[in-house]
């Protein structure tokens, strides 16, 4: 009888817990989200924007070479990034996490990869520009080995620049969450491999990679929801040629073309929501984590 | 025994069972040493063990053992010696090429396979290509020796420990293995299970015909279950022989200390006389050994009240309390200088005695019995 009548209280009690983060998410994302998809539909004259309802940003944006161009390049840019990052970011973690023996040396390359942080996104964007520039750092370096003898221009501000950029900002959100998984691999599991015969290879594929899959999956969408809605690497490294969605939506939000920004970002949302679900399925993280 | 020790641990030759030839053994190892930042895990160790056989090694933790079961895995190099198998010297190679078997404490399973794809991952990832219906009919054949058909396509997350115990040692034997190195592998267990285990393992391993080592820091464990025992201390095995013999007969105070069945006392033993703190008694049979020490098993000592008339050795000793074992009654007694004195009664005997606590009595035993140790035995 106390039992029936105490433990729905304490549910009760349990539920208002929730409540902060209800209201926040609400406040900042369910109520911004139905602002934008509402907005796309505005109607948008020169020098106004109305509420009446209309199709024609929509229609805009899909009838645009501008438009869809700025979609396609995004989807590839995410998608070369996420490779390279992965590329760089698998074999660094595998160092990290599983080859270092010691939990102190591991944490402190952590650290060391996070150290770039600590100045300013901005700062680190910008400070490629004298690394790839035509008299930049690496052409003078090869100039000066007698490598080339002309300078490469196609390091800075082409696509190029924005794919290093990006993949140098991006790496360690994919480092991370695999180093993590990595090193919560039982050691004796991969001796119990090593003695039932199979070799590093087979250990890796048959193993290792598997049991890392989770901290993969968390990584690429760390990577692909920032690379999606990048646009300040773009801008800065690519001397405008490269025009990201993110790009656009800056481009229209600062000449108050409010509808058009609205359609770019609700169509960038919907690829970012399809993405995260693409990689949710690789793998179920609540089991993992 | 005593003679076995004499010349130290270069010279201690522990043939297991006794034999010094060669031909039958199915692994040797020669001196072999292994330290760890200066600290001597391995301390030129010689061991062998015949096909077929069951050797327990016991030793407390930090003895070397689980380094002793790595060193011949492959996981981990000796500074010095070497590992033969099968008459190969294998102490250079790699761990998947040796063929010898290994279960974890932890049974280290794959914890994304199913119980099938656990014990099929040797046959499908090591070095032999074994075809596809060998591999199913050998899965199944062993998946059903250890009890587990049923539960084939279970995760190994989804199975109770015991379950997990049979998977990890179905994953080793179905690879056929002429030896399999066990490093505790009952220690995660509960003691129900433990015990049910152990039978197991003994059947299991009949059945196959392998030799298995079995690492354990648990005394009955090795005496149970080994057809000899191998006791190692501080990196260097002092003791080898059947179980009877190390039970009843152990080498040096420290075996009978692990063995944790004796009292032990310090003293010194002079002209075939041991002093203690119960006397002097005369000991004629003393087993050479680095310290002077009495052991005498639990299970020898008598309890008498204190104004009894007791020839041999006589220890006052006040009562504390007692523990019921079920088969025994293990009485613990102190004597003035804080030493606890365990003197355990066989219900086979008959009733307990029962005793007043805080209350002094006489322990007193037949020397006979007693095991001495001492530097100038011989």
């Amino acid at each position: 009888m106390t039992d029936a009548t105490v433990a729905p209280k304490r549910r009760l009690g349990s539920t208002w817990l929730i409540l902060p983060g209800v209201v926040w998410m609400a406040l900042f994302m369910i109520v911004p989200i139905a602002m934008i998809v509402y907005v796309s539909f505005w109607t948008q004259t020169t020098f106004n924007i109305s509420s009446t309802p209309t199709l024609t940003s929509w229609k805009q944006f899909f009838a645009s070479d501008t438009y869809i161009g700025a979609l396609w390049t995004t989807i590839r840019i995410w998608l070369i990034v996420l490779t390279a990052t992965f590329a760089i970011g698998y074999p660094t973690a595998l160092f990290v996490g599983l080859f270092v023996k010691s939990k102190t040396l591991s944490t402190v390359l952590l650290v060391i990869c996070v150290i770039p942080f600590w100045t300013s996104f901005l700062i680190r964007v910008l400070a490629w520009r004298p690394m790839l520039g035509k008299e930049g750092v690496i052409n003078i370096i090869l100039l000066k080995l007698h490598i080339i003898s002309q300078p490469i221009e196609v390091l800075l501000f082409t696509e190029l620049s924005v794919i290093i950029g990006m993949t140098q900002i991006y790496c360690v959100f994919m480092v991370g969450p695999i180093a993590f998984m990595l090193g919560r691999i039982d050691r004796n599991i991969i001796e119990a491999a090593r003695d039932l015969g199979a070799g590093f290879g087979r250990i890796f594929w048959k193993i290792i990679f598997p049991l890392s899959l989770p901290g993969v999956v968390v990584g690429a969408i760390f990577v692909s929801v920032m690379v999606l809605g990048e646009f300040a690497t773009s801008g800065a490294l690519s001397g405008r040629k490269v025009n990201l969605l993110g790009n656009i939506i800056v481009t229209q939000v600062g000449s108050l073309k409010w509808a058009m920004a609205s359609v770019s970002g609700v169509i960038l949302t919907v690829v970012m929501g399809m993405v995260i679900a693409a990689f949710l399925r690789i793998v179920d993280l609540k089991q993992e984590l | 025994m005593a003679e076995k020790n004499r010349g130290g641990p270069q010279n201690l030759r522990s043939t297991v069972t006794g034999r010094m030839t060669t031909e039958t053994a199915i692994f040797r190892i020669d001196g072999v040493s292994k330290s760890y930042g200066g600290v001597k895990a391995l301390d030129s160790v010689t061991l062998e063990a015949g096909v077929n056989e069951y050797v327990s090694l016991l030793g407390p933790s930090g003895s070397g053992k689980t380094t002793l079961l790595r060193v011949i895995a492959g996981f981990e190099v000796p500074d010095g010696g070497r590992v033969v198998f099968q008459g190969r010297d294998i102490t250079g190679l790699p761990a998947h090429e040796r063929g010898i078997g290994f279960v974890f404490q932890n049974f280290a399973l794959f914890p994304h396979l199913t119980v099938k794809k656990n014990v099929a991952f040797g046959m499908m990832n090591g070095g032999v290509t074994v075809s596809a219906s060998e591999i199913d009919q050998r899965c199944q054949a062993m998946i059903d020796m250890v009890g587990l058909s049923g539960l084939e396509d279970r995760g190994v997350e989804q199975i109770s420990g015991g379950q997990r115990q049979r998977v990890a040692l179905a994953r080793t034997l179905v690879m056929q293995p002429k030896l399999v190195l066990l490093d505790e592998p009952l220690g995660a267990l509960d003691a129900n299970l433990r015990g049910r285990m152990r039978n197991e393992l003994r059947a299991i391993r009949e059945r196959m015909g392998v030799t298995f080592l079995h690492v354990t820091g648990s005394e009955t464990e090795a005496l149970t279950m080994g057809d000899s025992v191998v006791v190692l201390d501080r990196g260097r095995i002092i003791q080898a022989g059947t179980p009877g013999d190390v039970y009843s007969a152990p080498a040096s105070p420290a075996v009978a200390h692990f063995l944790n069945r004796f009292n032990l006392f310090d003293g010194t033993l002079t002209a075939g006389k041991f002093t203690g703190p119960f006397g002097t008694v005369t000991s004629p049979h003393a087993v050479r050994a680095p310290q002077d020490a009495y052991a005498i098993r639990y299970d020898r000592v008598n309890v008498r009240p204190l104004n009894a008339t007791v020839s041999g050795p006589a220890l006052k000793a006040t009562y504390i309390a007692s523990e019921y074992l079920g088969s025994s009654v293990m009485n613990f007694f102190e004597t003035s200088d804080g030493k606890v004195v365990e003197v355990e009664h066989h219900l086979s005997l008959g009733a307990p005695e029962i005793y007043e606590a805080r209350q002094d009595y006489m322990l007193t035993w037949n020397p006979e019995q007693a095991i001495v140790f001492g530097r100038e035995a011989n």
